[in-house]
């Protein structure tokens, strides 16, 4: 072996940076779920003190709601750190341009959701933790697409597949787990002076929205199973972690309603007409938290598709090329190799 | 193949004209390159030092941007006028405005009680709620400075009772039942008989248990654990707060419509009524039926076949008497499938008190924009689920038995105390056990 092999620390950096994003998603969903926003009043530090320089026994030991704000902080500055290192490291071996800077705006955008973090906690505004709150599993997803993007499957994946029928689905997929995601934002950050009529209409849309995304992921699923994509084995297994998620989701869904509203038909059944809700209660929070971070996943797999697809259907390096040289198109090879 | 050009500044009037103009935008590969391919065309472009100015993009500015601005917007939060008794009390006279007689009441209101984030009690009155839990309770949620916690009504309550206690939070249109209405000050599960406010206790028992099947909560869990310990006393507290100032503004607007008394903070007839409210529920605790004991044969009689039967044939003689009719609800069986039908008190308010039937929509809608909700009908327990919404112990459904339940068609049965008709203490007991022993039949 060469000597000139070097580890990457550019995949490093990049998956562990992903890696630690979906807890910080996890602890953000805590803090909604037990209204913790506004548990450490000041920002950046924390009660006076320096995030970092907080007294750990205090933090530790202290209110459950300031237990997890703070640490949601002390993940968030961690997480911050990951990108930096992951930055220094594409700037000093990643020999694409548009890589270096897509991890700079990676930088960018965990800043931008620490400073929308920051100001809903000085303004104390609950529509910022909204926007914070959507704003997450964005940044999640661009993380995944920027460790994707090192990884071997980005290089060295063929361009193999012609329709474009999966391409545009796998987009529609994207945008339909953005939306409601969105929307679900909408219903646990919803305000106190929200009309019943505008929660029940966004309710509705929720539910709407979770037949578009199921739709949608059945529809990948079928469509990778079917010629031409059977041949691409690779393209299965973010198909299968999406109808796993799904059902996932689905479940999670229904038990969010129950744990927060109990059903409206809760007559129907024995455990049902029984079951008490319990306030804050350790397996309800989870259970709520647990769905709003799978739609997290379910984003960052739409994303997971999206590069598979794109790196099979369309060559990007054909894209710059032609962008370069408008004629260089037609003289491409059929397999094209990383960019 | 069609190029972008790169020499054009990012916000160009040739960009907004390209935007609105998306769906006639040339060739197949332009839309790959212009709608699929955003991100490689921007880091290309970014990193050879040009400008960028896919429409993709300029949509995610503008959209992040709407996102901002829609968050600039809010508006002060405050108590919301009890515009839907107003209109109730005014429907059949042109002359009189419901908003704004509700209106007048919520500024008459507001200078006794304060605001949402600053609530105060009435000068000169003895306090009959702590105010420093009220204190604590209102306003937004968080923690001050000093790390004691604020806003406890709304980080538990307000997406389903509403800012004002009136049951109108964000989630009540799909609850089933509706949240309570505290402006009324009728309550459903308490120890004190109809008429009577509930006491401390009864509102602190609904709290920690919760009401099994509903989307009313148990707090158990908050009172068990040291840091939130006083959040459910607190949150009584404010119960109760919300409650005398809800019914002392109920009872100006009907002193407004009926009597045309003014409207002002020292008008007397009004602070009579707001010393009555007040005395009401002072007097709560003196008001509660002590607890009831089962006796001994009870507890013992499951274990005794003969006298378990004994018991259930007893029961159920109470159950299908003429003097408690509750097969008239609750059905033959207990499965709350009874020929009789009707409507909680919060519902008639509004309804049938008002000229309305409640049965026919083009009716109830009309009053629609004071935040009425569609009216459903009260639903008869089901004996054979074995669950209480007041309580499963065999005390508490004595309670419910010899109290009724307030605001609901389940009267208060006759007790035979001073040579009036009625069942007897043991009756009851018996009847409570019927109850109690459906639960198995299901």
């Amino acid at each position: 072996m060469s000597s000139e092999v070097k580890f990457n620390f550019v995949k490093l950096w990049g998956w562990l940076a992903a890696l630690f994003i979906f807890p910080l998603i996890w602890v953000g969903g805590l803090v909604t779920t037990h209204d913790a926003g506004m548990a450490v009043p000041d920002w950046p530090g924390t009660y006076g003190y320096n995030l970092f320089l907080y007294p750990f026994w205090t933090w530790l030991y202290g209110p459950f709601d300031l237990l997890i704000e703070h640490g949601h902080r002390l993940l968030g500055s961690w997480v911050g750190l990951l990108v930096i290192f992951l930055c220094i490291a594409a700037w000093r071996q990643e020999s694409r341009r548009w890589y270096r800077w897509a991890c700079v705006g990676l930088l960018g955008a965990v800043i931008a959701q620490g400073l929308l973090g920051g100001f809903r906690v000085v303004l104390d505004e609950r529509t910022i933790a909204m926007i914070h709150g959507c704003g997450g599993p964005m940044v999640f997803a661009y993380a995944c697409f920027v460790a994707l993007a090192s990884s071997s499957d980005w290089k060295n994946a063929t361009r193999s597949l012609a329709p474009r029928g999966l391409w545009k689905l796998s987009w529609v997929l994207l945008a339909s787990t953005v939306t409601q995601l969105i929307l679900g934002a909408q219903l646990r950050h919803a305000l106190p002076s929200t009309s019943p009529v505008g929660f029940m209409s966004m309710v509705h849309l929720h539910l709407t929205f979770a037949g578009v995304v199921t739709l949608a992921i059945l529809a990948v699923a079928l469509v990778v199973r079917k010629v031409p994509y059977a041949q691409e084995p690779a393209l299965k297994l973010p198909s299968n972690a999406l109808v796993g998620l799904l059902v996932l989701q689905l479940l999670l869904g229904i038990g969010t309603w129950m744990a927060n509203y109990a059903l409206p038909w809760s007559e129907t059944t024995w455990s049902l007409a029984r079951y008490v809700i319990a306030a804050k209660g350790y397996w309800e929070s989870m259970l709520v938290t647990a769905h709003q971070a799978t739609g997290s996943l379910l984003i960052a797999c739409s994303t997971w598709l999206i590069c598979r697809v794109a790196r099979r259907q369309f060559s990007l390096a054909e894209n710059r090329n032609s962008l370069n040289n408008p004629g260089a198109s037609a003289a491409l090879p059929e397999s094209v190799s990383a960019v | 193949m069609r190029r972008f050009d790169t020499t054009n500044p990012w916000f160009s009037w040739e960009t907004v004209k390209r935007v609105c103009s998306l769906p006639r935008v040339g060739k197949l590969t332009n839309w790959r390159l212009s709608l699929f391919d955003p991100f490689e065309i921007f880091m290309n472009r970014f990193a050879a030092g040009n400008s960028v100015r896919s429409p993709w993009l300029l949509g995610l500015v503008l959209l992040l941007l709407f996102a901002f601005i829609s968050g600039c917007g809010r508006s002060e939060l405050e108590y919301r006028p009890n515009g839907l008794h107003a209109a109730s009390l005014t429907r059949e006279s042109a002359e009189r405005d419901a908003v704004e007689i509700a209106k007048q009441a919520a500024e008459l209101i507001e200078t006794w009680f304060g605001t949402l984030d600053q609530p105060r009690w009435p000068a000169g009155l003895l306090e009959s709620v702590r105010m420093d839990s009220v204190s604590r309770c209102a306003g937004p949620v968080g923690r001050r400075d000093d790390k004691v916690e604020r806003g406890v009504f709304r980080k538990h309550c307000v997406t389903c009772h509403g800012l004002s206690g009136d049951g109108l939070g964000p989630a009540s249109m799909l609850l089933e039942p509706y949240p309570r209405d505290f402006r009324r000050g009728t309550f459903k599960f308490k120890s004190t008989p109809v008429g009577k406010k509930p006491s401390r206790d009864d509102l602190h028992r609904t709290l920690y248990e919760g009401i099994p099947g509903t989307a009313m909560p148990s707090f158990r869990a908050l009172e068990e654990s040291e840091e939130f310990a006083h959040d459910i006393e607190d949150l009584v507290e404010y119960v109760r707060f919300l409650s005398i100032r809800g019914e002392v503004e109920r009872r100006a607007i009907s002193l407004s419509v009926r009597e045309g008394i003014p409207l002002e903070p020292n008008s007397v007839r009004i602070q009579e009524v707001l010393s009555e409210v007040v005395l009401k529920w002072n007097s709560a605790p003196s008001d509660a039926l002590p607890e009831p004991e089962p006796p001994v044969w009870f507890t013992s009689a499951p274990s005794d076949q003969a006298r378990h039967l004994e018991l259930i044939q007893k029961g159920k003689s109470h159950f299908e008497s003429e003097l408690t009719a509750c097969v008239k609800c609750h059905g033959k069986t207990g499965a709350g499938d009874g020929s009789s039908q009707d409507y909680d008190e919060w519902t008639k308010d509004w309804t049938i008190l008002a000229g309305i039937d409640p049965k026919h929509p083009k009716e109830w809608k009309e009053m629609k924009p004071y935040g009425a909700l569609k009216p459903v009908l009260a639903k008869p327990r089901n004996f054979h689920w074995g669950t209480f919404h007041g309580g499963k112990s065999p005390s508490e459904i004595f309670k419910r038995i010899v109290l009724g339940i307030e605001g609901t068609p389940m009267p208060p049965v006759a007790r035979a105390e001073n040579s009036n008709p009625g069942l007897t203490d043991d009756e009851i007991w018996e009847l409570v056990y019927y109850v109690m022993q459906l639960e198995n039949r299901s």
